[in-house]
């Protein structure tokens, strides 16, 4: 009982910071309409800069803050500078541009700060003692941090898109720029401001993930976190942000029961099984759970 | 070169065009086999050359040729059909691994491996291009990612097969040149040169035979207009499957090179995703979707990291990769290939024999003096061989406004 309620929190803990990071996946591809295969090195680059902020003696929330804000100019420099150019041309290239910035961000990063392994700070108390008991299993307190970061980000870009003028018309260039566009709305501004938003939202998870991951925070720690992201915003439909929670959570429930309660499979193949169960719910829903299909004009 | 034959010129830009007229050579005419008879030359001389080499040159070169070939495969499936897949490290490692398990384990003459890493990188590639059939898009190229994934993880878990984490070692001894090559065992640099050449060449030759064809004409259908080619009456499903097969047959016959070449596998080593980025880098900026970017792109990957660090070195070669990249994209999106043909099209352009501008050119020379100035041959182009200028419409948009 005890080790399933800690596999199932270890899970849902995973799968808050795949899911973060498909939110940002998510709100990229609503602008774009591509994968960002960079998403997960942006939030490397801030959660370095972060660390290196709280290294400088600024408290850890306010280094982290400041890292967030970092993602949010560096989103939507990323998108006006770099890939709005592309855009029009291919869908490849705007693809090829990511993978260059996915290089060229992880070149930075180790340029920068080393390719050493660095401890990074944790926004709440999360010592050896800094734990609460439930039905036995432990919770520390960057675990908690993770699920009340995933809810309130939630919550607010629900009202955000729900609420707000802002997020009308983020809706309305995701439906249709053009009309969009013939409607009056600033689609420029609005595609920096999704890719700013991305860069933030992704800032978040970096630094949360960062003192939970297994290798710290190295310049390796974002890409296995990326790939789950990736699948988790795949699984739950491109562009759905709802899909994206649920997939981050299925996910990271998914990896963490496999490996427990799956002996032949084990803690060796717990992706392989992941990624196949992925596949498999495509092969049914091929939008992922709640993407919209995509309409063709013939 | 000879891609241009089957390219239209929708990207000419008029104006130019009325300037200089492109020298049009008709395929099958005296002169168009000389230009051909040339280039072959050129390559052939190339080749000989590259095999003057000394040892670690020819290495690298040897290291081309077979990320070349690997690409053809990839260039295949995302270049002319448009599936784009990160998984083909795994199809390299199906390969590289058949011909490793096979040599170590059951005594196989490394050639015999070949054939039978290509079947198996066709089997694997027809099951995930199944999954094609209903999954669309980015969607799909999850499908490639899970397998891309998969891969190191079942080399891992079957380690008594694979030799697990710890890497596959093939002994030098079971890999030198077969005794009908005249080459002794510390010649094997050189064998594998010729090798990856022969094969590079015949994989290049059948693929662009295959474009031209039928089939090639119902693969780029299906990349640039699925619905439009299914109303046409191409079984898009049958498409679709065959030529992920084929696509995985060609970069796994690459993997087995690969292993003959190296001569050590590990799961971690040369088939994650990395390797993967690394194809897609390549057949990107040689250019997708013509005959010989997989070359040059693979000539500007392996070259460009081992340039960048000759200048500096640690990370900042990574950061100027990336730049380039990025560089690359914005200069040229269709790639080296693309825009050299691009490029050359202004100079020379190949054409079938029975192109009405070969006709018109002819009548042009008897009655000079009045050149049609209303003449445009880009509109004859594009009616007569509607399929044909599918490919560089979608290319060149943004060009021919």
């Amino acid at each position: 009982m005890e080790l399933l309620v800690e596999r199932l929190l270890a899970g849902v803990t995973n799968g808050s910071v795949f899911a973060l990071l498909a939110l940002a996946l998510v709100m990229v591809y609503r602008s774009t309409g591509t994968l960002n295969f960079a998403q997960g090195e942006c939030a490397l680059f801030t959660a370095f800069f972060s660390w290196w902020l709280a290294g400088q003696g600024l408290p850890v929330w306010a280094a982290v803050t400041a890292g967030i804000v970092a993602g949010f100019v560096l989103g939507a420099v990323i998108e006006r500078t770099l890939i709005r150019p592309v855009q029009r041309k291919s869908e490849l290239a705007t693809l090829i541009v990511a993978l260059g910035l996915f290089s060229g961000l992880n070149a930075a990063v180790s340029l920068i700060w080393g390719t050493d392994t660095k401890i990074m700070p944790s926004v709440v108390p999360n010592g050896l003692e800094d734990y609460v008991e439930v039905l036995g299993a432990r919770v520390y307190g960057d675990t908690v941090a993770t699920w009340v970061a995933l809810a309130v980000v939630a919550v607010l870009m629900t009202l955000l898109f729900t609420r707000t003028q802002i997020g009308l018309h983020m809706r309305a260039v995701a439906d249709n720029a053009e009309s969009a566009a013939l409607a009056g709305v600033d689609t420029s501004r609005i595609l920096m401001l999704g890719w700013g938003l991305a860069g933030a939202i992704g800032a978040l998870a970096g630094a949360l993930a960062a003192p939970l991951a297994p290798e710290q925070l190295s310049i390796t720690t974002m890409f296995p976190i990326f790939i789950g992201a990736s699948a988790a915003a795949l699984l739950g439909g491109l562009d759905s942000l709802a899909g994206a929670v649920v997939g981050g959570l299925v996910i990271g429930l998914a990896e963490a029961m496999i490996t427990g309660y799956v002996p032949l499979v084990g803690g060796a193949m717990q992706q392989t099984t992941a990624m196949v169960l992925i596949v498999l719910i495509l092969l049914v829903r091929p939008n992922g759970l709640f993407g919209s299909k995509e309409l063709e004009r013939v | 070169m000879t891609t241009t034959a089957v390219k239209s010129t929708v990207a000419d830009d008029p104006r130019t065009a009325e300037h200089r007229r492109p020298i049009l050579l008709a395929e099958g005419s005296r002169n168009y086999r000389l230009v051909v008879a040339g280039i072959l030359l050129g390559l052939v001389v190339l080749a000989l050359l590259g095999s003057t080499l000394s040892a670690y040159r020819m290495g690298q070169v040897t290291t081309v040729m077979i990320t070349a070939t690997a690409v053809v495969g990839l260039n295949l499936a995302t270049g002319y059909t448009g599936l784009l897949s990160i998984g083909h490290s795994a199809l390299f490692g199906v390969g590289a691994y058949t011909t490793g398990i096979l040599i170590v384990e059951y005594g196989y003459s490394p050639l015999l491996t070949l054939p039978v890493a290509a079947a198996l990188g066709f089997g694997v590639g027809i099951v995930v291009g199944i999954p094609a059939l209903r999954i669309r898009g980015l969607y799909f190229s999850l499908v490639t990612l899970a397998l891309g994934i998969a891969f190191p993880e079942i080399i891992r878990r079957f380690e008594d097969l694979t030799g697990g984490a710890s890497g596959l070692l093939i002994r030098s001894q079971y890999l030198a040149p077969p005794s009908w090559t005249g080459l002794t065992r510390f010649e094997r640099g050189t064998w594998l040169y010729w090798l990856s050449l022969v094969s590079l060449v015949v994989v290049m030759f059948l693929v662009r035979n295959l474009i031209r064809g039928r089939i090639g004409i119902a693969m780029r259908g299906t990349r640039d207009h699925e619905v439009a080619i299914r109303s046409n009456g191409v079984d898009v499903a049958r498409i679709k499957v065959l030529t992920f097969g084929l696509s995985g047959a060609i970069t796994a016959y690459a993997g087995g090179l690969f292993a003959m070449n190296v001569g050590a596998l590990s799961p971690d080593g040369s088939f994650t995703l990395v390797k993967s980025i690394e194809l897609v880098t390549a057949m990107f900026i040689g250019g997708a979707g013509t005959l010989l970017g997989p070359l040059i792109g693979s000539v500007v990957t392996v070259f460009l990291p081992v340039l960048t660090s000759t200048w500096t070195t640690g990370p900042i070669s990574g950061v100027l990769f990336g730049v380039t990249l990025i560089v690359l994209v914005f200069f040229m999106p269709e790639g080296i290939a693309g825009r050299v043909q691009i490029w050359l099209r202004k100079f020379i352009r190949v054409v079938p024999p029975d192109h009405p501008d070969v006709r018109a050119v002819r009548r042009h020379s008897r009655f000079s003096g009045d050149g049609a100035p209303g003449h445009s041959p880009d509109a004859i182009d594009g009616g007569e061989h509607p399929l044909d200028s599918l490919t560089d419409e979608s290319r060149n948009e943004g060009n021919s406004r």
